[in-house]
């Protein structure tokens, strides 16, 4: 299925037609249960023929320049435009997967994003679910795509 | 039945089916402030012709004492075991809420829970049409169960 391969095709296309920032993509991590040490992420679940979680996490700092790229605005503080454009990127994300594995004949269906946001918090999915983290470089810092998914 | 009630009577039975305990529904409410402290939040999406997330929130003491009763094991503080009850919980729920809605079961998939938790967090809802919040007592301890759907 080639999961790290369309996320990061499918991010790199939104950053550069919707957001208008250059980003590198690292190696994929694949370990369980990183602390990101995120304050801002958008999830939105994913359903059809697998199960999945598709999330976007980045500290404060990235957020906010990912958000002000996409809104044309400054933002200075995760606020509620802050939360919409993360979510909104999310949802675009999940599209773009969405396609992908359609053509290739897997069909997926869409929920709607949360934005979670805090100064400290924590995101499992269920034990036993395989994980997929791809982490991706901006002049101002890191963010991470992340995959949960189950194959039943 | 509205959406209330769905949640109500889904909660009541999953509760007293699965977990043994009884709880009794307050009135439902609209929730206006995204903020939780020392708390965890178990969340599945809905996919298909209706789109949407049910949540269930607990601040952390209910969710350990809602664990120890679901596992028959004894837990003190949110770790993995809390994560998947609860994850497992919201699950159980979605299921039940789903039937309520969509009795032909043809209309709306389940996507993989998650539970997100922490010392202070937001949860935001994006393009959240209906969003009905509904109240329980456990044991004069109080958690809630939330449906959030677009509009579409």
């Amino acid at each position: 299925m080639e999961f790290a391969q369309k996320i990061s095709a499918t991010t790199e296309e939104i950053f550069a037609t919707m957001i208008f920032l250059d980003l590198a993509v690292a190696e994929p991590l694949t370990q369980g249960k990183e602390d990101l040490g995120c304050h801002i992420s958008a999830m939105i679940g994913l359903s059809g023929d697998f199960n999945a979680l598709l999330g976007i996490h980045c500290p404060a700092e990235v957020g906010l320049a990912i958000g002000g790229a996409m809104l044309g605005m400054d933002l200075d503080e995760i606020d509620d435009d802050t939360k919409d454009a993360l979510g909104e990127i999310t949802n675009m994300l999940a599209g773009g997967l969405k396609e992908a594995f359609a053509a290739e004949g897997t069909n997926l269906l869409l929920a709607i994003p949360t934005t979670i946001s805090g100064s400290s918090y924590k995101i499992s999915a269920p034990s036993g679910s395989n994980r997929i983290i791809i982490p991706f470089d901006l002049e101002v810092g890191r963010f991470y795509i992340d995959l949960k998914y189950s194959l039943s | 039945m509205n959406h209330a009630e769905q949640i109500a009577e889904a909660t009541r039975e999953i509760f007293s089916s699965m977990i043994m305990l009884e709880v009794t529904a307050k009135e439902a409410t609209k929730r206006t402030d995204p903020a939780f402290s020392n708390s965890i939040s178990g969340m599945v999406g809905l996919a298909g012709t209706v789109r949407g997330n049910l949540s269930i929130h607990l601040p952390a003491t209910v969710a350990t004492a809602v664990t120890t009763a679901f596992l028959g094991m004894e837990v003190e503080s949110i770790d993995d075991d809390v994560c998947d009850a609860i994850g497992e919980l919201a699950n159980m729920l979605a299921g039940a809420v789903k039937t309520a809605i969509d009795p032909s079961g043809s209309d709306i998939k389940l996507s993989m829970p998650s539970t997100v938790y922490g010392d202070t967090y937001s949860l935001d809802c994006l393009d959240c049409g209906i969003s009905v919040q509904v109240p329980f007592d456990l044991d004069g301890t109080e958690f809630s169960v939330e449906l959030q759907l677009a509009e579409n």
